[in-house]
C-alpha cells in the first residue's frame, strides 16, 4: 500500500515535548547515536538531530527537535511543533507530575497543532519498575481516549526506542499513501481512523 | 606513526606555554598534560586527519583536528602579544588605568556627565574598547570584567558581607528554583572535571541558589547554569562569579530574558530577525523562502550567551566585548556566524543542512579574531538607540501575543 513511491526519502519534522527530566534528550540520543549517558546536558531552547529510518522500501528522514522541558520554555514550543509531522510526548513513569504535564502537552497539540500530526505518548524510564508511579493501564486508557499511540520506553536499556520511531515512520507513510496514493511529496500526514493502537500491537511488526 | 605531529603539538607547544599561561589563568581544575587519541585514517600518517584531544584554557576537553590545534596556538600567541601591550600600558598609564571612570557604552553603568568629560577619559575609553576587542589577557579577566561590566560598582553599594549572608539565608531552604537547580547541577557541562566534582557543583549551586533568592522573579532559568558555570571557571572567586551573573541579568542584558515567559528573549529574537534581514538580506530571504525560522537555532545562542555553542576560549572573547559594550554584541556575533557562511547557506535547500552548517561552523570557531572581525567590521555598526527603538516596537506585540496565548491555554486547562 505504501510502496508506490519507491526509494524516495521523505523528510518528516518530529518534535519531542514533555516535562523536564522525563528523558526527551536521552530518547533522541539513544535513537540517533545508540548511546545513553546518566547525566544528559540540559537542553536550552531546543536541540536538532536528524536520523533516517528505512520502512520496507521507503526511507523517512526524521528532523528531530528535542525541546527544553522547563515550564518557562513552554512559550517557545509553538516554534518547534508548528508544521511537525509527528510529536512524541514524553513522561517519566516514576513521576506522576510528569504524566500530568504530558496530558497538557497533548491538549495543547490537539488545540494548536496540525490535526494530521501523528502523536505518540512515551512512558519513559520503563526500567524503573520499582519506582513506578504511573500505571501502564492508566496511560494506555488515556492514549486510547485521545487517539494517541502509546509505548513505554527506556532510553537506558533501549527498550522500544527504535520501535516508537519506526511506528511513527510507518504511520507517516501509511497516512500519506492513504491521503494521496500517487504522492511523492514532502507533506506527511496520517490516516485519522488509525490512531488508536495498543501498546502490545505497536511493538510488533 | 601518529606520534610526530601530536607530540609537537602537545609537548613542545602546549606544555611550556601552559606553564606561562598558568600565570594568567586561574582554572579551578588542575591542568593535566594534553592527551591525544586515536586514529590516523587509513594508511598514511596524514596528521591533518588525526583527531587530537586537548584541554582548553577553561579545562574543557576538546576534540579537534591538527588544524584546530594550530589555530588555537596561533590565537594564544596573539593573546600573549596582547598581554604585553596591556602590561606596557600599565607601565605608561599607571596600574589599573582601565579601572578608572570612563564613558559607558553599556547603558547606565559608570556614566560620567558630559561636563566632566576629560580628554584622558575619552582616550582611555577608546583605547580600552580597542584593546578589549582584541582580547583581555586571561589573568586580567576577573578584574577587567568586574570593572567594565559595572559589577564592582554594584557590589560596592551593599555591605561586604552581602554574599555570605545571602548564602547563609538560603541554607536548608527548598523552592521550585532550588529543586530545578539540583536537577541541573550534574547536567551542566558534565564532561568538565571540576564542574563534575562535588566541590564544583556545590559552588555552582551556591551561585545559582543565591541568585534565585536575590531575584525571585528570575528565580532560576535553565541556561543560567551554563552561564554561571563558565563565569565560575573564569572569575577568581565564587562571589565574583555571583556579581557577574547579577550585573549580566540586571544591567547588561535586556530585562525579562529569563523570567516567566522569557518575554525578553522573544523580543531579542524578533529584533535579531529584523537585523538579519537588514544586514544579510540574501541569507534572510533564502531562509525565509525555505520556511526556516532563525530563532530555531539562535534562541540557545542568546540564552546561553554562546557558552554551549562556541569553543570556550572564543566564548570568553565574546564575553570580553559583551561586558564592555553591552547586549548588542550578541546580535553582532549571531549575525557574524550567518555571514561567515553566506555562500554555503545560499546554496543549501534543506533546513537540516542549514542547522548542520551553522552548528559545525560555531563549534569549530577556534579563531575568535575572525569571528569578531566579521561581527564588527563586516556586519557594520548598529547604534544602541536604533536597537532600543526596535526592542520597544516588538515588546508591545510580544507581550500581547504571550498574554493571548496564556489565556488560551488557561481556558484549555479549565475545560479539562
Amino acid at each position: 500500500m505504501a510502496a508506490s513511491a519507491g526509494s524516495k526519502i521523505r523528510n518528516a519534522k518530529l518534535v519531542l515535548l514533555g516535562d523536564v527530566g522525563a528523558g526527551k534528550s536521552s530518547l533522541v540520543l539513544r535513537f540517533v547515536k545508540g548511546q545513553f549517558v546518566e547525566f544528559q546536558e540540559s537542553t536550552i531552547g531546543a536541540a536538532f538531530f536528524s536520523q533516517t529510518l528505512a520502512v520496507n522500501d521507503e526511507t523517512v528522514k526524521f528532523e528531530i527537535w528535542d525541546t527544553a522541558g522547563q515550564e518557562r520554555y513552554h512559550s517557545l514550543a509553538p516554534m518547534y511543533y508548528r508544521g511537525a509531522a509527528a510529536a512524541i510526548v514524553v513522561y517519566d513513569i516514576s513521576n506522576q507530575a510528569s504524566f500530568t504535564r504530558a496530558k497538557k502537552w497533548v491538549q495543547e497539540l490537539q488545540a494548536q497543532g496540525n490535526q494530521n500530526t501523528v502523536v505518540a505518548l512515551a512512558g519513559n524510564k520503563a526500567d524503573l519498575l520499582e519506582a513506578r508511579e504511573v500505571q501502564i493501564e492508566e496511560a494506555k486508557t488515556y492514549a486510547q481516549e485521545n487517539g494517541l499511540f502509546f509505548m513505554e520506553t527506556s532510553a537506558k536499556t533501549a527498550t522500544n526506542v527504535n520501535d516508537i520511531f519506526y511506528e511513527i515512520a510507518k504511520r507517516l507513510l501509511q497516512g500519506q499513501a492513504a491521503q494521496n496514493p500517487q504522492a511523492a511529496g514532502m507533506v506527511l500526514s496520517q490516516r485519522p481512523n488509525e490512531r488508536v493502537v495498543s501498546a502490545a500491537s505497536c511493538c510488533s511488526s | 606513526m601518529f606520534g610526530i605531529q601530536p607530540r609537537d603539538v602537545s609537548d613542545d607547544d602546549f606544555n611550556p606555554r601552559r606553564r606561562r599561561w598558568s600565570l594568567w589563568t586561574t582554572p579551578p581544575a588542575s591542568m593535566p598534560t594534553t592527551s591525544h587519541t586515536s586514529t590516523p585514517r587509513k594508511g598514511h600518517a596524514n596528521t591533518y586527519h588525526m583527531s587530537v584531544k586537548f584541554e582548553d584554557l577553561c579545562g574543557f576537553m576538546v576534540e579537534g583536528n591538527v588544524d584546530d590545534v594550530n589555530v588555537l596556538n596561533e590565537v594564544r600567541e596573539r593573546i600573549r602579544e596582547q598581554g604585553r601591550v596591556w602590561w606596557a600600558l600599565e607601565a605608561s598609564k599607571g596600574a589599573n588605568w582601565y579601572l578608572q571612570p570612563r564613558i559607558s557604552s553599556n547603558g547606565g553603568q559608570g556614566v560620567i556627565s558630559v561636563t566632566s568629560l576629560k580628554l584622558s577619559v575619552l582616550t582611555n575609553t577608546v583605547t580600552l574598547r580597542r584593546l578589549i576587542r582584541k582580547g583581555v589577557p586571561p589573568a586580567l579577566r576577573p578584574k577587567v570584567w568586574l570593572s567594565v561590566s559595572g559589577a564592582a560598582k554594584k557590589r560596592s553599594t551593599v555591605p561586604e558581607t552581602y554574599y555570605d549572608e545571602l548564602i547563609r539565608a538560603t541554607e536548608g531552604k527548598t523552592t521550585p528554583a532550588t529543586r530545578q537547580i539540583d536537577h541541573d547541577l550534574p547536567r551542566t557541562f558534565p564532561c568538565h572535571p571540576w564542574l563534575n566534582s562535588e566541590e564544583g557543583q556545590a559552588s555552582l549551586r551556591r551561585v545559582l541558589v543565591g541568585y534565585s533568592f536575590r531575584d525571585s522573579e528570575v528565580g532560576y532559568c535553565q541556561g543560567l547554569n551554563y552561564v554561571a558555570a563558565l563565569l565560575l571557571l573564569v572569575m577568581k572567586t565564587e562571589e565574583d562569579a555571583f556579581w557577574m551573573l547579577a550585573v549580566l541579568l540586571e544591567n547588561v542584558l535586556v530585562s525579562d530574558c529569563y523570567t516567566d515567559t522569557l518575554s525578553g528573549c522573544h523580543v531579542e529574537q524578533r529584533v535579531f530577525k529584523d537585523l538579519l534581514a537588514k544586514k544579510c538580506p540574501r541569507i534572510a530571504a533564502h531562509l525565509e523562502a525555505m520556511g526556516f525560522d532563525v530563532s530555531l537555532v539562535a534562541t540557545e545562542w542568546f540564552l546561553c550567551l554562546f557558552s554551549k555553542t562556541l569553543p570556550s576560549e572564543t566564548t570568553l572573547r565574546v564575553w570580553d566585548v559583551l561586558f564592555n559594550e553591552g547586549a548588542k554584541v550578541l546580535f553582532h556575533v549571531a549575525l557574524a556566524i550567518f555571514k561567515m557562511r553566506e555562500d554555503d547557506l545560499l546554496r543549501i535547500q534543506h533546513i537540516g543542512d542549514v542547522i548542520d552548517v551553522l552548528q559545525t561552523t560555531a563549534h569549530h570557531l577556534y579563531e575568535p579574531d575572525e569571528l569578531l572581525t566579521f561581527a564588527f567590521d563586516k556586519i557594520g555598526s548598529m547604534t544602541t538607540n536604533t536597537i532600543t527603538k526596535e526592542r520597544k516596537r516588538h515588546e508591545t506585540v510580544v507581550m500581547a501575543e504571550l498574554d493571548q496565548r496564556t489565556r488560551r491555554l488557561g481556558s484549555l486547562k479549565m475545560d479539562a
